[in-house]
């Protein structure tokens, strides 16, 4: 009996799918380590950056251009919007430089160094992942910049992600909305930690273990040190929630970035742990870590 | 196929993962996008011999994956599917451009609900992502949109470049 053989573009087919599964695999294993993908990533980066800034500065005017006309009457809603949020924001300055003054003497009595003294490289995002599933962004500073492998990144509202490969002129930046990424965190007004982590589009998830105290719509929530700065802006609480006894209190954080409308970023040039956290001055002893390591990042 | 066109085709492909890297920054409506690789890639093979034509897919998979944040080999294996299934299902669409935009929108679902799974097979966890169906199914509608604009261009180039071709042997 004549048994059919599969034609050649099948066989092609089948070898080209059993190829990148297996690439998919080795990538995969060997992604802390560097190997042969790093290198293809740093030589197709290499090639393309170059075309896609051009590309980027070629399309950007003219996205703009349809975004806004597409946009012009939410953007007059939101012009309203953003004028009474600003005198309520006026308010909240004035109220806020006695507090800014307090916290200024105690760094200066502790020796912390706050987010605002370390040094930044401000970065235009020029590239996104080709699929909306992928929370990363190129940015046009690259290690020429001084920027590193782990940095975090910021904007004026707050936490954006960290620098997750960085090439010689540009760098890419994996978002705290990645469901890989993790952020240690602290509830502002309860003083409580527990971690904040990423589900895409959706708005982030908050777990505490065993907290105390309720957390409450509208509660800010900060970094908690580790591998980011302590003190930066990751979201507000959505949803007020509270822990039973034994149980972790769940909940979602919005965060305070627009990952959608992102332009101009800030690298903060530290390599994150203990050198953001400057200890007593040599001679009056070794540096001491001022925190226990928080649940940082998983990989 | 003469080399020259193939190198066109790949040149295409290049500049649809190009354009979908760098378009879509800032505008994502209802945080979705076309995939414009997708686009391409269906249609360029609805006039390609079969292997150059699994081959382009490939390659236009695994520029995507150089260019993004997910482990190589994702995109380049779910362009390679799209690719043979286009390949066997041309036929039914090359004179149809109903069709074809129909084909359009299945294949962006197919292309991107393979992601999602593979994704999730090798820990990139995509699911944890509320919005998954609906940013599938937007991504689909916006690529078959852009479609029926793009198909009968591709269309119209291709019987230019036959009729070239047949008048030169002529």
């Amino acid at each position: 009996m004549l048994r059919s053989r599969p034609d050649r573009t099948t066989v092609l087919f089948i070898t080209l799918v059993v190829f990148s599964f297996m690439l998919t695999t080795y990538d995969v294993q060997t992604a802390q380590v560097g190997s042969i993908g790093s290198a293809l990533r740093s030589s197709a980066e290499f090639v393309f950056s170059p075309v896609q800034k051009a590309a980027s500065a070629i399309t950007r005017p003219v996205v703009g251009f349809v975004d806004g006309v597409a946009n012009l009457a939410s953007l007059r809603d939101e012009n309203d919007q953003l004028r009474s949020q600003l005198a309520l924001v006026e308010q909240e300055l004035a109220d806020s430089e006695s507090l800014q003054a307090e916290l200024e003497a105690l760094r200066s009595l502790n020796n912390i160094v706050g987010p605002a003294e370390i040094d930044t490289v401000t970065a235009r995002i020029f590239a996104v992942a080709p699929s909306g599933f992928d929370n990363v962004r190129g940015i046009d500073r690259g290690s020429s910049d001084g920027i590193g492998v782990g940095m975090p990144v910021v904007d004026e509202s707050g936490l954006i992600g960290r620098v997750d490969v960085v090439f010689a002129d540009s760098a890419r930046v994996r978002l705290i909305s990645d469901p890989t990424v993790r952020v240690g965190v602290r509830v502002l007004r309860t003083n409580e930690t527990g971690w904040v982590s990423g589900r895409g589009t959706a708005p982030l998830a908050l777990e505490m273990f065993e907290p105390e105290l309720a957390v409450a719509e509208g509660d800010k929530v900060v970094t908690e040190g580790g591998r980011f700065p302590a003190g930066l802006i990751v979201g507000t609480v959505r949803e007020g929630a509270r822990s039973e006894a034994g149980f972790a209190l769940r909940t979602t954080v919005d965060p305070i970035v627009v990952f959608s409308q992102l332009d101009f970023v800030k690298v903060l040039i530290e390599t994150g742990q203990d050198e953001f956290i400057e200890a007593v001055p040599e001679e009056e002893g070794p540096p001491v870590q001022l925190q226990e390591t928080p649940p940082g990042e998983s990989p | 196929m003469t080399s020259s066109r193939l190198l066109g085709a790949l040149a295409l492909v290049v500049a649809a993962v190009v354009l979908q890297t760098t378009l879509f920054v800032s505008t994502r409506p209802f945080g979705a996008a076309p995939d414009l690789i997708v686009l391409a890639v269906f249609a360029l093979l609805r006039f390609m011999p079969a292997e150059p034509g699994i081959f382009l897919g490939f390659t236009g998979g695994l520029l995507a994956d150089l260019l993004g944040g997910s482990p190589l080999g994702m995109w380049a294996l779910s362009l390679t599917v799209v690719a043979y299934l286009v390949l066997r299902m041309r036929d039914r669409a090359r004179d149809s451009s109903g069709l074809a935009v129909l084909g359009v929108f299945a294949f962006t679902l197919l292309a991107q609900g393979q992601y999602v799974l593979l994704g999730t097979l090798f820990g990139q966890q995509p699911l944890k992502d509320p919005n998954v169906p609906r940013i599938i199914i937007l991504t689909a509608v916006f690529t078959a949109i852009l479609a029926v604009a793009v198909l009968p261009m591709s269309s119209w180039l291709s019987r230019q470049s036959r009729n070239r071709r047949t008048r030169v042997l002529a």
